[in-house]
């Protein structure tokens, strides 16, 4: 119980004296994963309000493909990056293995899926007579997608604080394609792995507390952004 | 003779081996003022979801005699959207060029005619039923329709609020205007009346 209390104690004097170690990779983990997720909400939301239109067997065919990618294991998807980036891989001349720009880019193929199908279950979820009516009023796509966006707003919150959530805390793609390198891919998680490794219990600990501050204020977000509009 | 809009010869709608709708023969013209009676079940709702085109399932024709032709339906139970009594009056003419100042003008001018004017900036959900209902028959006007449906219109309307949708309906004779109402409703005299029986 005292080396936990001392560890506590030291994460939080390194939390209060801004140690340059944690809040570097928390600044990188925060940075990576943001545009992470940027570019994944480019792709994913319209994708989801379009799969949502969609009817028949295929379209079924690709929810379901898609859901079940949701739960792809890090390592997994890390893996596959390596495979891609590596020097005889297909991107290997473009040499982003172990840079930043191949975590984005794992973070991005993990936050895709995620995105697709919470938005797609969030536009099927939508009373159809917002369709309807849409269609009768003879509105154009773009408005369309603007109102399906509106009407839908609290479920699209939700996968996107979902997929930041899991970008933000992962540990297999950056350490498979970023390598943990000081001062350039290293990230919370990787990090926090590493010091507590180390014996350096308290500054891992700090890191984790870190991680645990984000995943809870991405909670409390989802709790607020998504609770009921009062009437 | 004027001729017609939409052209309906034999139409059945059936879903589970059962015909929920069955219409021989329907001509609606360009200022045709029709009423569709009928008991529950009759197939009212699913007439004029034919009609809108939102229902394709059926069997027999249901034609439209020229191009493409603007027809808006109106839900039993309508649907509000997200935003303001203006937002949603104004959603079908978004992105057409208009300034905010022109649809601010002109939603303004049909709500006024609904006798809801001092409620332009209120949220929509926020409005009771007969209000929301009132707010749906001006968004479906401003999209200016060659044809509008009107699935049981005066269901929740207050006398003052029937008088206000039959006044603004009176004032657009070139539109043609389909009501489903179970009984007898507060039309203009030279409403026809289509009589649908239960199918089932």
């Amino acid at each position: 119980m005292a080396f936990f209390l001392e560890g506590l104690t030291d994460a939080v004097q390194a939390l209060l004296r801004l140690d340059p170690q944690v809040y570097a990779a928390a600044w990188r983990s925060v940075w990576v994963s943001s545009l992470a997720l940027l570019l994944a909400g480019s792709v994913g939301v319209p994708v989801g309000i379009a799969l949502a239109r969609m009817s028949g067997p295929r379209a079924r065919l690709l929810v379901i493909a898609i859901r079940a990618s949701m739960a792809l294991p890090t390592v997994f998807i890390g893996i596959l990056c390596y495979g891609l980036f590596s020097r005889r891989g297909p991107l290997g001349p473009f040499d982003l293995l172990y840079t930043p720009w191949a975590i984005v880019i794992g973070e991005l193929l993990l936050a895709l899926p995620i995105l697709i199908a919470l938005t797609h279950g969030a536009i099927a979820a939508l009373d159809p007579r917002v369709a309807e009516t849409l269609t009768t009023l003879g509105v154009s796509r773009w408005q369309r997608c603007r109102t399906y966006v509106s009407e839908a707003r609290r479920g699209i919150v939700v996968a996107v604080l979902s997929a930041y959530a899991r970008c933000v805390t992962e540990l297999g793609i950056a350490i498979i394609v970023g390598g943990n390198i000081k001062g350039r891919t290293r990230t919370l998680a990787t990090a926090t792995a590493m010091e507590t490794g180390m014996g350096e219990f308290g500054r891992g600990l700090a890191m984790g507390l870190l991680l645990l501050l984000t995943a809870l204020a991405i909670s409390f977000a989802i709790g607020f952004l998504s609770r009921e509009e009062r009437t | 003779m004027t001729e017609s809009l939409i052209r309906v010869r034999d139409l059945q709608v059936v879903r589970k081996g059962r015909p929920i709708c069955s219409v021989a023969a329907l001509d609606i013209a360009p200022g045709d003022r029709l009423l569709v009676q009928g008991g529950n079940g009759s197939g009212k709702t699913t007439l004029l979801r034919v009609l809108a085109g939102l229902e394709r399932d059926y069997d027999g024709q249901c034609e439209l005699c020229a191009r493409e032709i603007r027809r808006v339906y109106v839900h039993q139970s309508p649907c509000m959207l997200r935003g303001t009594v203006l937002d949603n009056v104004t959603m079908g003419l978004r992105g057409n060029g208009h300034s905010r100042h022109d649809l601010r003008v002109h939603a303004g001018r049909l709500v006024e005619q609904v006798g809801l004017t001092s409620l332009l900036d209120r949220p929509a959900r926020q409005l009771s039923g007969g209000e929301q209902r009132r707010v749906a028959i001006a968004r479906a006007l401003a999209a200016s329709p060659e044809l509008l449906l009107l699935d049981e219109p005066f269901a929740d309307l207050d006398a003052d609020g029937g008088d206000a949708v039959c006044c603004l309906l009176a004032s657009r004779p070139e539109m043609a205007v389909v009501i489903a109402a179970p009984g007898d409703t507060p039309l203009e005299k030279d409403t026809r009346i289509h009589r649908l029986e239960c199918s089932g």
